[in-house]
């Protein structure tokens, strides 16, 4: 059975300077700098994502994550509360240089938090998209398949059949040599 | 512990191929158990019917069993691989997204044809009826006609909707004068065997509509009608072999009241996936491994992933998430500088906004702050994904063991799986790297990213969606698990029907093709019982 003790359900929300409603705004503060309010579109406070990300920080990663994101944006330079944006933006790219991961995860759960409100929804619909929060449940209308309009007629595609399998020279390849040790992406 | 009476078949795994190998025997008239160590996963259960199904997809409804906490699962220590498994009745099927290409019949004479990987015993041919069978069982969707596959009796319903993403790719693959065709699923289109049609909502991984074939709707029923008797929260913990080399039952625990209970049988099948099976022989004394091939050769599939962006409005987040299969290069062609092949299967976009910025297949993300938004609005239901997945050589040391130290709660060694792609698999992925790129081009694409999977370290962390090749099959005793009708060299009565016989891995998703492999073996079982209930030496070479 996987362990579960790491994930205790009593987290201490705050530290000793801030204590809890420092901690919560510094959160709220934290996540409007990665998605600002801007045109039809909410700030992620506003729709409440610092409290979905509180608790998932603390689900996923357990209950001392909470208060280590908090000092990791006070390291950082934070609280945010009274900083002009630029200075914001300044702490919020210290914090991500100094702990990438940490940073990494809680902007992903910052984003998909972000996008499972309603309010949201409603705001990628009026950008010109049908989207459903819950699209399971209805679906979305998709156009059916036309045999006459859809099936290819470009006649490209081979295979080799049972009978027709040869034997190929591999002599060249020299596939015993290992020395594609630069692959993939870096090259 | 306790001890019940004997049964005709034991199964031991109550996903895909054991919900095929019950439904084939308990249909035949014989006396099916089937223990399962997780739960029913009922359709309310699917995190589907939740505003926070992203999240959920993420973490505990995560295909990956080392990023859930799920008391069904079992530890597997893996030092690379991310390793998609679900432990429930219906297996993996409840997470999976149900891609529904066949092999090839090249793919079952890679011995034959460069000698770097075995034959299989059998030939496309000897599978072609399964595929068939297991296509109108399950429930699939398709075209049939796709001239760079043998001809096929057509799907049991039509193709999918051809959405504006499959268009947009089709019109790059014209450009590029490469094969492309509509992509085959386990997904119906159209009401079948009293289960609705896709409604397109693009939530693909499992569906509890049952429109995509979860086997625990689509399958299990059948089994049960049949009258299979079905335990799930049984786990098993080892094969017993009696002194005539015959497998005499399982013991397990009933993981409800804590007790161990020994079930005998006349026949056993495994039936436990490509890392559950190795784990359960070799922690049974190395049961049937007198060719050490157990645990060995796992396969994953070579996988690189990309994605771009059009700036036409595809409304990519809707509809079936495969959309087209590009065969172009699946047969080997050695000016390639590899051996095997690969395939494309394209993709349509994500169903989730918040996937589409926090990343997707490609990992891509929006940028935080200002910009945020303008990116998002470029981005969303303008991407499109695209896997290259390629045939992966058989090693040795790609393997699945146990873990001489850590166990799960009942005792059970936990499973150590290592893996790293080879010079040949290395070569492949670049080659398919750049042919990704060049699909974005044609497609007219404003940003692209790729992804070779591969961590700061250089490690190779494929998403193992296929694991596979563990107990292989062959002709010859010394080098595979199990003979050309799924039966153990070394136990007569015992059985594998799962991913872990496959000898090669071909270019596509397994499923289908493990699928008709079960079927086969359950019909030859269902047809020898008798024998087979008797024999204490394989029957068939």
């Amino acid at each position: 059975m996987t362990d579960l003790s790491g994930l205790e359900t009593t987290p201490e929300v705050g530290d000793d300077k801030l204590g809890p409603a420092g901690a919560a705004t510094l959160i709220a503060d934290f996540v409007d700098v990665l998605i600002p309010g801007e045109r039809l579109w909410p700030s992620a406070s506003t729709v409440g994502v610092q409290g979905h990300l509180a608790l998932r920080l603390m689900e996923e990663r357990g209950k001392n994550a909470l208060p280590t994101l908090v000092k990791a944006i006070e390291a950082a330079g934070g609280p945010l509360a009274g900083l002009d944006e630029a200075a914001r933006v300044a702490v919020v790219q210290r914090f991500e240089e100094a702990e990438p991961d940490l940073f990494g995860w809680v902007r992903d759960a910052t984003y998909i938090a972000y996008y499972e409100n309603p309010f949201v929804a409603e705001a990628i619909v009026l950008t010109g998209h049908p989207y459903e929060l819950r699209p399971h449940i209805k679906g979305y209308p998709v156009r059916r398949f036309d045999l006459a309009s859809d099936t290819p007629r470009h006649g490209r595609g081979r295979y080799t059949k049972t009978s027709d399998v040869r034997r190929v020279d591999i002599s060249g390849l020299d596939l015993e040599s290992n020395r594609t040790q630069a692959w993939g992406l870096k090259r | 512990m306790t001890k019940s009476q004997d049964c005709d078949v034991l199964i031991v795994g109550a996903g895909a191929t054991g919900a095929l190998a019950a439904t084939v025997l308990a249909q035949g008239g014989l006396d099916v158990l089937c223990l399962e160590q997780g739960a029913w996963v009922e359709p309310g259960d699917h995190p589907h019917y939740s505003s926070d199904w992203t999240w959920q997809r993420r973490t505990n409804w995560s295909s990956d069993v080392n990023k859930r906490h799920h008391p069904d699962d079992y530890p597997v220590e893996t030092n690379s691989s991310q390793v998609l498994m679900w432990n429930g009745v219906g297996g993996s099927t409840n997470v999976y997204s149900a891609i529904w290409p066949r092999f090839r019949p090249s793919d079952f004479r890679k011995g034959d044809e460069h000698g770097l990987a075995p034959n299989w015993p059998i030939s496309y041919e000897d599978l072609a009826p399964f595929y068939e069978k297991a296509d109108r069982l399950i429930g699939t969707s398709g075209l049939a006609g796709d001239p760079a596959m043998p001809p096929r009796d057509p799907c049991p319903t039509g193709p999918l909707p051809f959405t504006r993403a499959a268009s947009r790719l089709a019109e790059a693959f014209d450009k590029l004068g490469w094969h492309w065709w509509p992509a085959e699923a386990g997904v119906i289109s159209e009401n079948y065997d009293g289960r609705p049609a896709c409604n397109g909502c693009g939530v693909c991984n499992g569906c509890p509509r049952g429109s995509m074939s979860k086997f625990s709707i689509s399958i299990w029923p059948k089994a049960l009608l049949a009258g299979t008797r079905l335990r799930p929260y049984a786990r098993a913990l080892k094969i017993e072999k009696g002194p005539d080399g015959r497998a005499t039952g399982v013991h397990f625990v009933d993981r409800n009241t804590g007790r161990t209970e020994f079930q005998g049988a006349k026949l056993v099948i495994i039936a436990a996936n490509g890392v559950g099976t190795p784990r359960l022989l070799l922690a049974s004394d190395n049961l049937a491994n007198s060719s050490d091939q157990v645990g060995r050769n796992l396969l994953h599939h070579t996988l690189v992933t990309s994605e771009f962006w059009v700036d036409e409005p595809i409304e990519s987040h809707m509809g079936y998430v495969a959309s087209l299969l590009g065969r172009e290069f699946a047969e080997t062609d050695v000016n390639r500088g590899f051996v095997n092949g690969f395939q494309f299967n394209c993709l349509t976009g994500t169903s989730s906004a918040g996937d589409a910025a926090a990343g997707w297949a490609s990992n891509a993300k929006a940028p935080w702050g200002r910009g945020h938004h303008e990116w998002f609005e470029r981005h969303f239901a303008h991407g499109i994904g695209v896997h290259a997945i390629g045939d992966d050589l058989p090693n040795p040391n790609n393997r699945v063991t146990i873990d001489p130290s850590v166990r799960d709660s009942y005792g059970l060694p936990a499973a150590r799986l290592f893996y790293e792609p080879g010079e040949n698999d290395r070569r492949m992925m670049n080659f398919m790297l750049d042919r990704m790129e060049d699909i974005a081009k044609a497609a007219g694409a404003f940003d692209y990213k790729a992804t070779d999977y591969r961590d700061e370290h250089g490690v190779y962390r494929t998403p193992a969606w296929h694991m596979i090749g563990t107990c292989r099959m062959g002709a010859d005793p010394e080098r595979s698990v199990v003979n050309k009708w799924n039966q153990s060299w070394d136990v007569p009565n015992l059985f594998i029907v799962d991913g872990s016989v496959v000898a090669t891995g071909g270019v596509v998703n397994p499923t289908p093709t493990i699928s008709a492999l079960a079927l086969r073996a359950a019909t030859y079982i269902r047809d020898n019982f008798r024998d087979l209930s008797m024999t204490t030496r394989p029957m068939a070479a």
